[in-house]
């Protein structure tokens, strides 16, 4: 298997620089045959890809110890669903996904616009095959999946315990693909560049794929959010881990891009600072990729020994110049005399939500890098934890979330004054009655009351917003509320599914600011029978238990939980055989209803004489963090979803359009 | 043993058990677990974060204190112990790059925006305030089937 593995990646290599030569020289001599043939070598490495994909899962399945990522990610005894998390769990195996991946939204794309993008078709190829081949060389030569071991092992080491969780089989996935999809946008941004079709060309289709990666990444962070809160066992969702922050990077950039490509769609503004953006939206997936990969984070020196960092490194600065390059090279005609207005415009309003969010995206990275900084600079390495990220992009966050509210009720060119404080005043009005109910309720906390004020406020102009709208089309078209609704979105997808979007992020941020302010937290070390108590909860601690399941030692304590309700609860810490230093847990979390509440129990440890050590949080709000989530990629679904007529698009237009004209 | 140590201090010295508890977590939240990524003595689930609870519990017993026990972490494991970089020297770049950065690009667009700016002759709002739908006849064309 490792040999027929080995072959198909050197195929799919050499296919993939036939492509790039093939696209290439068929976008400059508009050779039609051989730009058919660069699509056909396209699909053909989604095919390869798949291949090699299939058969490492296979090797795995069959555990075939003769293969080396086999015999160091999986084990016999390792439950089988867990086998496809050992198809990423590993650094050969995560970065054939990307290649997949990539392979596969590659030839989606060709297929999809081959015929409606004549123009920006030969380069978006060429682009996508020349990462292509990147990952492919680096899958070949540096970390092959499918290289041989000397001997043929009993048995694998298994799976990092932490890795086998069910949330493992989703994030991994979903943020890799994530990254990945950002090179399509990227590959028809570049086209754009090559081609000098610089106009809004290449706007929709790249703001389709841009939606598709924010979507996908979204997913991705938020169920790493998921993953972390119910394995890790520090009680938190989100820890701005450099390993989550350069995955945030990519989305936070490209959300500015989904946001100030509407500017230059309606306007015809600022086509410099979006190719800038979703240029930066790519590179810092490769950034992200090169991060996770290069061992870079342990230590700035630990990254020469790393097999890919040194690879990595490289393309991503190839990258970065010939962008940086190809930008500059079209300066002329990107630098476009701006026309505004006032200062009071949606335009405006979307530079200063450009600001924040690249402000956020900045600090963030800043913060990633700064360790390694000042260990190159000083010989320390400083640690930048959450608190410097609460501080810095706290109040970023708020300033994001009030211009949510403001930017939407602003005119393109212009906005009266009086007009726009007419229809922030209800809204602001709205957000004090909330914020009065939760002082009488006993919430004192300044920075807590100034957030739920801006998120009710905010959720009050999204009311208006719908409100407004629905009014118009029931008194038009006399129809029901409900119906109304669903029509006004139908309608006018992007706009109200953009709204949705925003619902989302309010829901969400209901959820991070009670967790962030009113969490509570306490270890306690307890003997048999003793009670505890965290707030409302009372605990009664009774004994520690252990038990052991194919490969696993399990080691529990049991608890009782007695107020305000009565339930057992067992968190256990699960040492896995080769993995006993690293033991997974079982966490009792119980989302408490009436108060919206997660009580989160972890075992930390226990001692010979039956004793036990437990961390204890309750965590108010969390469940809102999912439920925004939830709510926010729906409405971004809404949002992207294709038009009907786009949907069809592909086929409208005569093949031998290849040919005909060009430039 | 913490159990043990908070009983002994309880009976040692005339602070109250509550009291020492928070006290020792705000400490612990302002450290890093060494041997994690960015999670705070007080949060990790690692046992090097357990010991190190229970260290700042017992020096706060003694009368240590908050930056006497911070400065013996940061002998023992570097400045890399605090969570947040220092607001001096070299750590103070970490909190002001990202302030010149918003605050340079604030400049910036505002300065092009100004530049950008071509005033209609009609200065005023051309729309009228009284008008209760601002944009009615857009929202009208956006929300009407065609």
């Amino acid at each position: 298997m490792s040999e027929f593995g080995r072959l198909v990646l050197i195929f799919a290599l050499g296919l993939a620089i036939y492509n790039l030569i093939a696209a290439a020289g068929g976008g400059r001599r508009l050779s039609a045959p051989l730009l058919a043939s660069a699509r056909n070598g396209l699909l053909g490495v989604a095919v390869l890809m798949t291949g090699a994909l299939a058969t490492l899962l296979l090797a795995l399945l069959t555990h075939d110890f003769s293969i080396r990522y086999v015999a160091e990610n999986s084990s016999l005894e390792m439950p089988r669903i867990f086998i496809f998390t050992a198809l990423w769990g590993g650094q050969a195996g995560s970065l054939l996904f990307w290649a997949w991946m990539l392979s596969v939204l590659g030839a989606l794309a060709v297929w999809l616009h081959f015929q409606a993008e004549v123009r920006l078709i030969p380069w978006v190829m060429a682009v996508i095959s020349g990462v292509q081949v990147f990952f492919l060389l680096v899958l070949n030569f540096l970390t092959n999946p499918f290289e041989k071991l000397p001997v043929v092992l009993p048995n694998g080491r298994g799976l990092n315990p932490l890795l086998q969780d069910p949330g493992m089989l989703f994030h991994p996935p979903l943020l890799l693909s994530g990254y990945v999809s950002w090179s399509i946008p990227f590959a028809f941004a570049m086209a754009a560049l090559i081609t000098g079709r610089l106009d809004r060309e290449w706007l929709p289709v790249t703001r389709a794929w841009a939606m598709l990666a924010w979507l996908i990444q979204g997913a991705g962070l938020i169920v790493g959010g998921w993953w972390a809160y119910h394995v890790l066992g520090w009680g938190g969702y989100w820890g701005w881990d450099p390993v989550e922050n350069v995955a945030l990077l990519p989305w936070l950039v490209g959300t500015a891009f989904i946001h100030s490509l509407m500017v230059q769609e309606r306007r015809g503004m600022l086509k410099l600072w979006n190719f800038g953006l979703i240029i930066a939206a790519f590179n810092l997936s490769i950034f992200g990729t090169f991060i996770v990969r290069s061992g870079v984070l342990t230590s700035v020196h630990s990254f020469a020994q790393s097999s890919v960092g040194p690879a990595f490194f490289t393309f991503l600065g190839i990258s970065v110049v010939a962008s940086v390059a190809l930008v500059l090279y079209r300066l002329p005609v990107l630098r476009a005399q701006g026309d505004f207005e006032s200062l009071l415009s949606r335009e405006a309003a979307f530079l200063l939500n450009n600001l924040l969010l690249v402000g956020i995206a900045f600090a963030t990275l800043w913060g990633t890098v700064f360790p390694l900084l000042s260990e190159a600079v000083r010989g320390e390495k400083l640690t930048v934890g959450p608190p410097f990220y609460n501080q810095v992009n706290g109040p970023l966050l708020l300033a994001l979330v009030l211009l949510m509210g403001v930017g939407p009720l602003l005119g393109w060119r212009k906005t009266g004054l009086r007009v726009l404080l007419r229809d922030l005043l209800g809204p602001a009005l709205f957000g004090l009655v909330v914020i009065a109910g939760l002082y009488a309720a006993g919430i004192r906390l300044a920075e807590a009351l100034l957030g739920f004020w801006a998120v009710a406020f905010v959720a009050g102009t999204v009311f208006l917003e719908f409100y407004r709208a629905v009014r118009i089309r029931r008194r038009a078209m006399a129809e029901g509320v409900l119906t109304a609704l669903l029509r006004v979105i139908g309608r006018n997808r992007r706009r109200y599914g953009g709204y949705i979007v925003h619902l989302g992020i309010l829901i969400l941020a209901v959820g991070v600011i009670g967790s962030n302010f009113f969490k509570l937290e306490r270890e306690f070390t307890v003997r048999p029978g003793e009670t505890f108590s965290l707030g409302r909860y009372t605990l009664r601690f009774e004994q520690v238990g252990e038990w052991t399941d194919p490969g696993v030692r399990n080691v529990g304590a049991a608890i009782t939980l007695l107020e305000p309700f009565e339930r057992e609860l067992l968190p256990y810490r699960k040492f896995y055989r080769n993995w006993e230093q690293t033991p997974a847990s079982h966490i009792e979390i119980v989302t408490v209803v009436p108060w919206l509440e997660d009580l989160y129990v972890f075992l930390t440890g226990w001692s010979a004489d039956g004793s036990a050590t437990v961390h204890v949080f309750v965590n108010p709000l969390v469940p809102f963090v999912w439920l925004g989530a939830a709510v926010a990629l729906f409405g971004g679904v809404v949002a992207a979803w294709p038009a009907r007529q786009a949907r069809f698009a592909p086929a409208a237009v005569p093949a031998r359009g290849v040919v005909a004209g060009g430039d | 043993m913490t159990l043990t140590v908070l009983v002994a201090v309880a009976l040692a010295v005339p602070v109250r058990a509550d009291d020492l508890d928070n006290r020792a977590r705000e400490i612990a939240k302002k450290l890093q677990c060494p041997v994690c990524q960015t999670i705070s003595v007080a949060d990790s689930p690692s046992e090097l974060a357990a010991q190190m609870r229970a260290i700042i519990r017992e020096k706060l017993a003694e009368g240590w204190t908050e930056d006497q026990i911070i400065n013996y972490f940061v002998e023992r494991y570097g400045e890399g112990v605090l969570l947040e970089p220092p607001r001096q020297g070299f750590g103070l770049l970490a909190w002001v790059g990202p302030a010149v950065v918003v605050v340079f690009g604030l400049a910036i667009i505002t300065a092009a925006v100004r530049a950008w700016v071509r005033p209609r002759p009609e200065a005023e709002p051309a729309l009228d305030p009284g008008d209760e739908d601002r944009y009615a006849p857009e929202l009208e064309r956006a929300v009407k089937d065609a």
